[in-house]
């Protein structure tokens, strides 16, 4: 151990939930002025030691010391008091109220706040550089702002440990790059930051040091300096992993759907999709990049013919879709695997076994009024072998209580089952570790080698340009631009996803 | 300081065993209740037990008492697969109770097994009817249906005041607000000693068992009951699905009131139903809306009301308490299920964080 | 995980304990344990099964005080009651009764009108116990049913009411259009104008037997018409109180309820029950029991007149105890002609009667009554 005492230690912690050991013995140490990495696949502990640390769990067993005094967290209130604040990957804001009224919310004296108060919060977000305006109503936020609101708010609260939970997910790179400037920040300012992530080159990017946890277990902390990439991947994973991913190069095929002018309105009247218009091929995978809620879910769902939609065309082999029936588009071999931010919200039913789950596409082509079980449990089985899912069993157990990944094997496994033409897939690594992002990667390269068009929707960049032929971005329900995967920078479709317009007509591919 | 946690899922083994937990934790604490107002508690459950077994009678009693539980039961279950919350079993089967009365009385000449078997259709009728007025205003205005169902059943209940106070009255009743018993022909006949209900309740638990797990119609329920949104995609007709499970749901309700008319009361009266619609909710969810349960769930229900109903005649024991030591019951049995999801932990409490 | 168990078991006897004290606290003291039906020798056991709580203070504690005054006359070394309390009108009631005579009850009161059914078909399973059912009309080898003559104490209150009433208008605030229902309105209204021939009495049906709210909401309703004096049908004091809160006039009903109305309280047609009772169990004693419809009068102490309130003057006290009187010699009845209905037309002639099956049947209003019957 180091001479000088940890700013936060914490001793061979152990927690179990009923039969599962999400912390196994973990011992973790920070210090002042570190930005401290905790990398691990799914599964691995990360949430669960910091919310102990954050006072939400209380440990089974082990001991956590601040500057070297044993404390014992029994309510956040506990941990924010010893100057240790979470910023959850869930922002709990107030919509209505500005940034700070949120700020001094639940604060002793409720919203009677004095002068004093909003000068202190001015102070903090000038001194990390925040580049909050504190009169902004919280609805009129990008996820960006709300986010170094929640920060705000924490600092606010004397936090001087701060702890982020996979703060870049929802990120445009362009925001990424500042959240990174703020921490650093924070750093200088001798706070220390704990950042969760499984994102390696922003964790080889931002951190001083990276703690790797494996199934509940620490296995090494080192100093980001003295390690890489393909290190950090083997700790993660437990062996050797290939962690590119590959684009499969091909001529794309024929076109498979063409998308004329599509707009969707919401309720309100506001298009979520405003004059869209581009086209799939077969054998092609078009990437879709785009800030979350930017008319992904509406595209997803016109093509199924789920959303009403209220002009436009979409053409499968020169057949309108639009005024379809969800089953007569999916009979024409068009598979959507949508997977919404709750993941299991639409093509799965949670509370269903897997045959069940499988059944749903089977049992209106059967005859008679009675299901057939017995083909969706061959097929089960299959599935479970084919892209191997790992579940207790395929009958009699809720698919919800499968992992995610699991959960996005069987979606995937039985809408390919049904060998579509085309292949809708939004967020199917969302929440996935590394081994089975990379599965899922090959799998949708295998159906674009069979030539099934793909449109895959996903939120890293990296991935998007990897795997996808071309880019399309979306923007506030509008398409910024349809460019080359393989030259087009990472920057280039930030700021397309920011609103600006594609700028270069010459790479534009329609 | 005690802290709630949240636990894994219990395993159904366990579960049984964290119920039977509760009803013993909720008969201990009765007992003591029971001792402490000066009975014996052993003797007051003997007589429970007694009073819902002890002679043919009785056991024919409780037999009686769980058939209308049990098709209420079987009816909900339907509806709350697809978390359609249909109050309105009380109301639902006051009207299929109309409707079949409505041949008792004014066909009684018809053929005994003929006016029978359209009495008991009648009663699905009726039931399913009027179930589909808050599944239309569901599934065309997305009102709640749980008000909905609720107030229908007042309007139900007035339905029948009305009819007992005026049209439907007895002439021979001298005036007094009756309706007319119904002759024997519209009279279920018995088996084994007690009315043939008890035939259609089982009959039924079996075809609600095969609906729900092995029809197409019960998986759409099923999986409208999950996510609506999968149910689209998937291609299923909402508003159909809604209907259809509302009507089934409110047939069997008032299946059960035509039952319990035709072969309990021998009339119609505006106290058929006394809040065994708003009982059989409670069996229902109990028994995890699942068919084989709801017999046994059903069947403990009517256990219990027998034998509150018998201690409070062999001790004297007040009708409060009596209720109370019901309520007790069910308030541990509904408490336990708590402790499969979430278990209690002693937190020492060492120096508070600085 | 065994910690936990501990832990958990701790508290369990806790909560159960802590409950327990809280129980006994608002538990129930009117139990009265019955000894079992092998000890009890030669007494006669009878059960009484009752629509409400015992302690109703109405319709169901005047049967309990007829019961208590019952074993009080012919002595509690002769008889054993078993009660049960609110006893919904369904099908349970068959296993009450049934669960009674295996605890050894030779005859049962049931004290209402949902009973009646019920009460029929047990009692011919049942044909060596004996059966006795209130204000039904069912009568076979072993079982009746009893009822009082409550129309002549309300003619009286009739009779008292129509003497205090300031304006002549007096309200009745009725439970449901029942033939018991509108004879009581009759006979109080003949009572009104025998000795105030303008006065009118006013109907309001609440359509509830015991329902507070609504029945005060009523008698609020009578009282913003005009009425200074209000008349009831009904289980519950609260057409009292609201009359109380107005300064009004009231007549009760079922027991004295003079606490209800102090200043303005007239009187109340009453039961006592306890006769009934005593001379029932006195005949099974005796074995000389025999199912009879009874429909008992004043004269049999069934029924009667409460004290009079304050307000009642002593003019007035006399001439009611004048109309009583001739009522318990027999040279008075309450339906003898001329009556004419609401629209005028003679319905009784002059020196007719009615008789018992007009009067359980009587489905129309007297003359000086403002309301309708709804069919």
């Amino acid at each position: 151990m180091e001479n000088k005492t940890a700013y936060i230690a914490m001793e061979n912690i152990v927690k179990t939930f009923g039969k599962v050991v999400a912390n196994n013995n973990i011992n973790f140490s920070v210090n002042k002025g570190e930005i401290h990495a905790l990398l691990g696949e799914n599964g691995a502990g990360k949430s669960t030691l910091m919310n102990m640390l954050s006072g939400i769990y209380i440990p089974d067993s082990g001991s956590i010391y601040v500057e070297g005094k044993p404390v014992v967290f029994s309510a956040p209130k506990d941990a924010i008091n010893a100057g240790i604040g979470m910023v959850h990957q869930h922002f709990k804001l107030v919509d209505v109220m500005t940034a700070e009224e949120n700020v001094i919310l639940g604060q002793k004296g409720g919203l009677l706040f004095d002068r004093q108060d909003g000068e202190k919060i001015t102070a903090l977000a000038e001194r990390f550089e925040l580049g909050i305006d504190l009169h902004k109503r919280v609805a009129d936020m990008s996820v960006g702002e709300k986010q170094n609101l929640e920060i705000l708010k924490v600092l606010y609260r004397g936090a001087r440990i701060l702890i982020l939970d996979e703060p870049t997910a929802v990120l445009t790179p362009q925001e990424t790059e500042k959240l990174f400037r703020i921490m650093r920040k924070m750093k200088e300012d001798g706070c220390a930051v704990i950042f969760i992530s499984h994102k390696m080159n922003e964790v080889m990017a931002v951190t001083d040091k990276i703690t790797v946890l494996r199934r509940g277990e620490t296995i090494q902390t080192l100093n980001t300096a003295e390690t890489n990439p393909q290190q950090l991947t083997e700790l993660m994973v437990g062996r050797p992993m290939d962690l590119a991913v590959k684009r499969l190069e091909q001529e794309r095929g024929p076109e498979a759907i063409r998308v004329e002018h599509l707009t969707v309105k919401k309720l309100e009247g506001v298009p979520a999709l405003d004059n869209v218009s581009f086209n799939m091929y077969a054998g092609e995978i078009l990437s879709v990049a785009g800030i979350a809620g930017s008319g992904q879910k509406e595209l997803c769902e016109a093509i199924a013919g789920l959303q009403k939609v209220d002009e436009g065309h979409i053409y499968f082999r020169n057949e309108d879709l639009v005024g379809k029936s969800p089953k007569e588009i999916a009979a024409k071999g068009i598979s959507m695997s949508f997977v919404p931010e709750d993941r299991l919200g639409m093509g799965l039913v949670a509370g269903m076994d897997m045959v069940h789950n499988l059944l749903l596409k089977q049992y209106q082509n059967q005859k008679g009024w009675f299901l057939n079980k017995k083909a969706a449990l061959v097929k089960a089985e299959e599935i479970t072998e084919k892209f191997e899912i790992n579940t207790p069993g395929v009958r009699n157990h809720p698919v919800k209580n499968l992992s995610g990944g699991n959960i996005q094997k069987v979606l995937l496994g039985r809408e390919l089952d049904n060998q579509p033409e085309v292949l809708i897939t939004a967020y199917p690594v969302r929440g996935l570790d590394i081994m089975t992002c990379h599965k899922i990667y090959d799998i949708l390269n295998e159906e674009k080698k069979k030539g099934v068009a793909v449109l895959f929707i996903a939120e890293d960049l990296d991935v998007l340009l990897a795997l996808g032929d071309r880019v399309m971005v979306l923007a506030n329900g509008e398409v910024t631009g349809i460019v080359d995967a393989k030259t087009t920078s990472k920057e280039e479709i930030g700021l397309m996803m920011l609103g600006q317009h594609q700028k270069k007509e010459g790479k534009h591919l329609a | 300081m005690l802290k709630v946690v949240k636990k894994a899922e219990s395993s159904a083994g366990k579960k049984v065993l964290i119920n039977v937990i509760g009803i013993l934790a909720a008969l201990l604490t009765a007992a003591v209740f029971l001792a402490l107002s000066g009975f014996n508690p052993l003797e007051v459950y003997g007589a429970m037990l007694k009073g819902s077994f002890g002679t043919h009678y009785r056991f024919t009693q409780t037999v009686i008492n769980a058939v209308p539980l049990i098709i209420l039961s079987l009816g909900i279950s339907v509806a709350f697969k697809m978390k359609y919350w249909n109050i309105g079993a009380e109301g639902q089967m006051m009207m299929g109770a109309f409707l079949g009365a409505y041949f008792a009385l004014y066909h009684s000449t018809w053929p005994k097994p003929v006016l029978l078997v359209v009495m008991l259709l009648a009663g699905c009728v009726g039931g399913g009817l009027w179930a589909l007025i808050p599944a239309w205003l569901r599934a065309k205005f997305n009102t709640s249906e749980a008000i909905t169902t609720l107030m229908l059943n007042y309007v139900a209940i007035k339905w029948i005041v009305y009819l007992q106070y005026g049209p439907w009255k007895d002439p021979k009743a001298f005036g007094f607000p009756k309706m007319p018993n119904f002759t024997d022909s519209a009279i279920l006949p018995s088996l084994g000693g007690i009315h043939i209900g008890w035939v259609i309740a089982l009959v039924l638990v079996v075809v609600i068992y095969l609906f729900m797990n092995h029809s197409k119609a019960g998986f759409e329920i099923a999986i409208l009951g999950e996510s609506e949104n999968t149910a689209r995609y998937v291609g299923i007709n909402i508003s159909k699905t809604i209907l259809s499970a509302a009507f089934i749901s409110g047939a069997l309700c008032g299946l059960t009131g035509i039952i319990q008319a035709s072969a309990v009361t021998n009339n119609l009266s505006s106290a058929l139903a006394s809040g065994i619609g708003y009982t059989a909710i409670i069996t229902a969810w109990l028994s995890g809306l699942s068919a084989p349960v709801i017999v046994i769930v059903c069947s403990l229900f009517a256990i219990l009301t027998q034998g509150a109903s018998y201690i409070q005649t062999a001790f004297g024991i007040s009708a409060s308490v009596a209720s109370v030591l019901q309520a007790l019951i069910l308030f541990f049995v509904l408490g336990s299920d708590f402790f499969t999801k979430y278990q209690l932990v002693w937190q020492e409490k060492k120096k508070g964080a600085n | 995980m065994k910690k936990n168990w501990k832990k958990k078991a701790s508290l369990l006897v806790l909560t159960v304990f802590s409950m327990s004290l809280l129980l006994t606290g608002c538990g129930g003291n009117d139990a009265k344990p019955a000894a079992p039906a092998e000890e009890k020798g030669d007494k006669v056991t009878a059960g009484f099964i009752y629509i409400g709580p015992a302690n109703d203070g109405g319709y169901s504690q005047v049967h309990d005080e007829g019961r208590l005054a019952m074993i009080e006359a012919i002595g509690a070394d002769k008889v054993e009651t078993i009660v049960q309390e609110e006893v919904p009108e369904d099908q349970g009631i068959e296993s009450v009764m049934n669960a009674m005579i295996d605890n050894g009850a030779e005859i049962i009161f049931a004290n209402s009108f949902g009973y009646m059914d019920y009460v029929e078909k047990v009692a011919k399973a049942n044909p060596d116990v004996k059966f006795m059912h209130f204000s039904g009309y069912l009568q076979g080898e072993n079982y009746g049913n009893y009822f009082g003559r409550m129309y002549q104490p309300r003619y009286l209150t009739g009779v008292a009411a129509g003497l205090t009433t300031e304006n002549g208008k007096i309200g009745y605030v009725a439970a449901m259009p029942t033939p018991e229902v509108i004879r009581g309105i009759n006979a109080f209204t003949l009572g009104v104008r025998s000795v105030n021939p303008e006065a009118t009495v006013q109907v309001s049906w609440t359509n509830t037997w015991y329902d507070p709210a609504v029945e005060k909401q009523a008698a609020e309703a009578l009282l913003d018409a005009g009425v200074d004096t209000i008349a009831q049908h009904q289980d519950s004091t609260a057409p009292q109180q609201a009359a109380a809160e107005r300064g009004a006039y009231s007549v009760g009903y079922n027991t004295d309820m003079s606490a209800a109305n102090p200043e303005g309280y007239i009187a109340a047609p009453v039961w006592h029950l306890g006769a009934i009772y005593t001379s029932q169990m006195q005949s099974v004693l005796d074995g000389t029991w025999k199912a009879e419809s009874y429909w008992g009068g004043m004269d049999d102490g069934v029924i009667g007149l409460s004290e009079f309130g304050t307000c009642v003057t002593d003019e007035t006290k006399a001439a009611v105890k004048a109309v009583q009187d001739k009522i318990l010699a027999g040279e008075f009845d309450v339906f003898e002609g001329e009556i004419k209905d609401q629209n005028g037309e003679v319905k009784v002639a002059a020196g007719e009667k009615l008789s018992d099956a007009d009067m359980l049947s009587m489905m129309w209003f007297v003359e000086g009554v403002i309301g309708t019957i709804p069919q």
